[in-house]
């Protein structure tokens, strides 16, 4: 430390380690850039710090009190204790006060096992309580929407007040009355409806007092297990974590990423995951009509293909879910048959939700994960804004026929009936695909690993959640699979490779490796232009 | 002392009783006093700060009309944002119809532009507006620790039954709300009762009679 100090650094001491953190950091900021967690209810990084829950409380060597370590911003020199015999004893005791009125019932609380209460008391809260006055109750609150509140496990930190406040811009939370009788509550029977993003209070809420109705009694917390993950409901491609359970998906939760969502997400895409665990699958390859293993049906789908290379040119129709992966290898299967047209649909909200506190995350028109991918691989936008319509040219097509992922929900029996030879790759069974001489099954974003772009160009990876039903394989895999087997180099055998293979003939991916992508994302090269958007 | 007010209780933490201050019970209680001060609260400073709640209760009186009006235009002129005089603007909502019911919230908050919820957090903060309806006398008895060491709770139980009401509710003849209060800031004088605006101080229980009657005569 011989050099000069920096004027827009401060170089302090928290528990015994030096820190040298930019003027105006807060102590609990500090204290977090090296390891330190101090406990905390009130403060939340998205929202305004009252320094009210006086949990955060630190010795500061030569101050009088204990400071608000979220509210204190560091000073040259300062010398801060987090774990100091008088910081401590002044957590017990606060801890001891939250406990008054609380009523104990994590057995039935879904909190439970991520309950911040829970985990301070563990720590660092006494063995006994000492009060013996009866406990106040209040029972709990129906906030309508999806949030349940349960007044008596309320620690008053606020921050669901706060989110409604700072963050939703939409005040309908509010503190009735004061001391020990003050609760959380709307504005009477007014709850919550309606409120797009009234979800993340949940989130946020450091104990058991707000809950999800969608959740509730569903499953606990320490058996879940969570995955990173992107939301697939629309554009903005939030980062999400998928928790769940016995192979099923128990809930989402947005994971942090301030470039995107922040720690935020709207209701839209919290509650649109009971797709994913649809039991109704395609789950082993059929080849007319006959359940096949993966080689012989990928070699007969082979030598169908190099019999009707020639005969016009392909016709292909993508979902947008699918990832970049599966659709830089749909192109290039197709571009190997002789070239032609692939199309994509995707169903469009009328507007977007903008989250007026956080503006850079909006619930998109586009109500589909990787439109952008889409644009990038040169795929047509047709349909209305339910997916609908559009792919007459594709129905009555009498070259190849290629669907990968897009249920077909609005076409007829006869789709593909004149076609040389109709594949159709998807997930659920589909009166569409009837005519179709190959189904085969593919997986689910969350059975998968793959990259999707989203509305800011921003290429965001995510993991396996699930296992897939039967012998279903990602669409990457089928399709790397089906060009090996036209002589087009070797299979793809892991995702990143798959990735790396479709960046190199996509000019706005190349170079991007997935370990550039790592969990937050990385923005493509040249972002594509969205029709419309 | 003068004994020419005619005071029917004993209750020397009247001022006037002192003998400090010439002044008559009349001039100090009196209703030509009150009535002196004009509705309109003159300077803006103390439009919101008219003390004796004078106003008929009228739970459907128009949020702000006539002199209402003009007093609330003086307390929004005080505050640089509209959700400064809400408290004020509580204030008089209660003068004018006596408690501030849910739907007087939302109409506070459609006026200061302020959300319903934000409006009742703050009105149930402060335990001085009514969110109930409450008789013509609001009887707050102290049983803070001053008071109840002088005997509040006898007073309290006093006044409960000669109003024959329980703690919290309105008599049948909607004359009396008698409720707790905590310290009145008149622990000189215990035990303290606050009736409407006034103090009423050194209360004990055999005062309590004679106080319902006088308030049912004269008011307050």
């Amino acid at each position: 430390m011989s050099q000069q100090p920096n004027p827009q650094t401060v170089t302090l001491t928290i528990d015994g380690r030096s820190v040298t953190v930019p003027k105006g950091t807060t102590i609990l900021r500090a204290a977090e850039m090296v390891g330190i967690k101090i406990p905390h209810y009130c403060y939340h990084p998205g929202l305004s710090s009252p320094a009210m829950c006086r949990l955060c409380l630190v010795e500061v060597e030569g101050w009088p009190k204990l400071a608000p370590s979220c509210k204190t911003a560091v000073a040259e020199g300062q010398v801060v204790h987090t774990d100091s015999e008088k910081a401590r004893a002044q957590r017990t005791g606060v801890l001891e006060f939250y406990l008054v009125n609380h009523p104990l019932d994590c057995p039935i609380c879904d909190q439970s096992g991520e309950c911040k209460l829970q985990d301070y008391v563990f720590a660092e809260g006494r063995v006994h309580g000492r009060s013996r006055e009866p406990k106040r109750v209040f029972g709990r609150d129906d906030f309508g929407g999806d949030v349940l509140f349960y007044g008596d496990r309320c620690v008053m930190c606020t921050r669901c007040v706060r989110f409604m406040r700072e963050v939703a811009q939409d005040d309908r939370l509010c503190v009735v009355e004061r001391g020990s009788r003050s609760v959380i509550d709307t504005f009477f029977e007014k709850g919550l409806e309606g409120s797009p993003f009234a979800g993340n209070i949940v989130d946020i809420c450091p104990v058991g007092a707000l809950v999800s109705k969608d959740f509730l009694y569903k499953a606990r917390a320490w058996d879940l297990d969570h995955t990173p993950s992107v939301c697939p409901s629309c554009s903005q491609g939030c980062n999400i974590s998928i928790h769940t359970r016995d192979n099923l998906v128990q809930r989402l939760k947005p994971r942090e990423n301030l470039e995107v969502n922040g720690w935020w997400m709207c209701d839209y895409g919290r509650f649109n995951y009971e797709w994913m665990n649809r039991r109704d699958r395609l789950s082993v390859p059929v080849v007319g009509g006959k359940a096949v293993g993966w080689s012989e049906a990928v070699n007969s789908l082979a030598e169908d293909l190099r019999a009707a290379i020639g005969q016009g040119a392909v016709r292909a129709v993508c979902s947008p879910l699918a990832s970049n992966e599966d659709m830089g290898f749909l192109r290039a299967l197709v571009d190997v048959l002789g070239g032609g047209e692939i199309y994509y649909r995707s169903r469009r909200a009328p507007d977007e939700i903008v989250l007026p506190g956080y503006p850079i995350l909006a619930r998109r028109r586009d109500l589909a994960p990787n439109v952008r991918g889409a644009e990038l691989q040169g795929m047509i936008r047709v349909g209305d804004d339910e997916a609908r319509g559009g792919l007459d040219q594709v129905a009555s097509h009498e070259g190849i026929v290629l669907v990968l992922g897009d249920p077909l929900l609005d076409q007829g029996e006869d789709f593909g009936g004149r076609a040389a030879v109709y594949v159709y790759f998807g997930t659920y069974p589909s009166v569409a695909a009837g005519r179709a001489r190959f189904v085969l099954p593919i997986t689910t974003f969350a059975e998968s690993e793959g990259t999707w772009i989203n509305v800011q160009g921003r290429v965001q990876r995510f993991w396996p959640a699930l296992r897939a039903p039967g012998e279903a394989w990602p669409a990457w895999r089928v399709l790397g699979s089906m060009l090996a087997a036209l002589g087009e180099g070797p299979a793809p055998a892991e995702a990143h490779v798959a990735f790396e293979r479709v960046a190199q003939r996509t000019p706005a991916l190349e170079g991007i490796s997935y370990r550039d992508i790592g969990t937050r994302g990385v923005m493509v090269r040249e972002p594509a232009l969205v029709s419309g958007d | 002392m003068s004994d020419s007010s005619g005071i029917p209780f004993n209750n020397p933490g009247w001022a006037g009783n002192t003998g400090e201050f010439q002044l008559t019970e009349a001039q100090v209680r009196g209703d030509d006093y009150v009535g002196e001060r004009p509705k309109e609260g003159t300077h803006p400073a103390t439009a919101a700060t008219y003390p004796y709640m004078l106003a008929d209760k009228d739970p459907s009186a128009p949020l702000f009309e006539g002199p209402y009006r003009e007093r609330w235009d003086k307390i929004r002129s005080r505050y640089p944002d509209a959700r400064s005089a809400l408290l004020p603007t509580l204030g008089l909502a209660q003068e004018l119809r006596g408690y501030l019911s849910p739907e007087t919230m939302e109409e506070v908050a459609r006026l200061l532009d302020l959300s319903p919820a934000y409006v009742r957090g703050v009105a149930t903060f402060y335990t001085m507006y009514n969110k109930r309806p409450v008789g013509r006398f609001l009887i707050q008895v102290c049983t803070n620790i001053s008071c109840n060491l002088c005997g509040a709770d006898e007073v309290l139980q006093a006044f409960l039954n000669n109003t024959g009401t329980e703690l919290g509710e309105t008599s049948e003849d909607g004359l009396f709300t008698v409720v707790e209060a905590e310290c009145l800031a008149a622990c000189g004088f215990p035990t303290c009762v606050q009736i409407n605006s006034r103090y009423y101080e050194n209360v004990t229980p055999k005062d309590v009679p004679a106080i319902l009657e006088r308030l049912k005569t004269q008011g307050e």
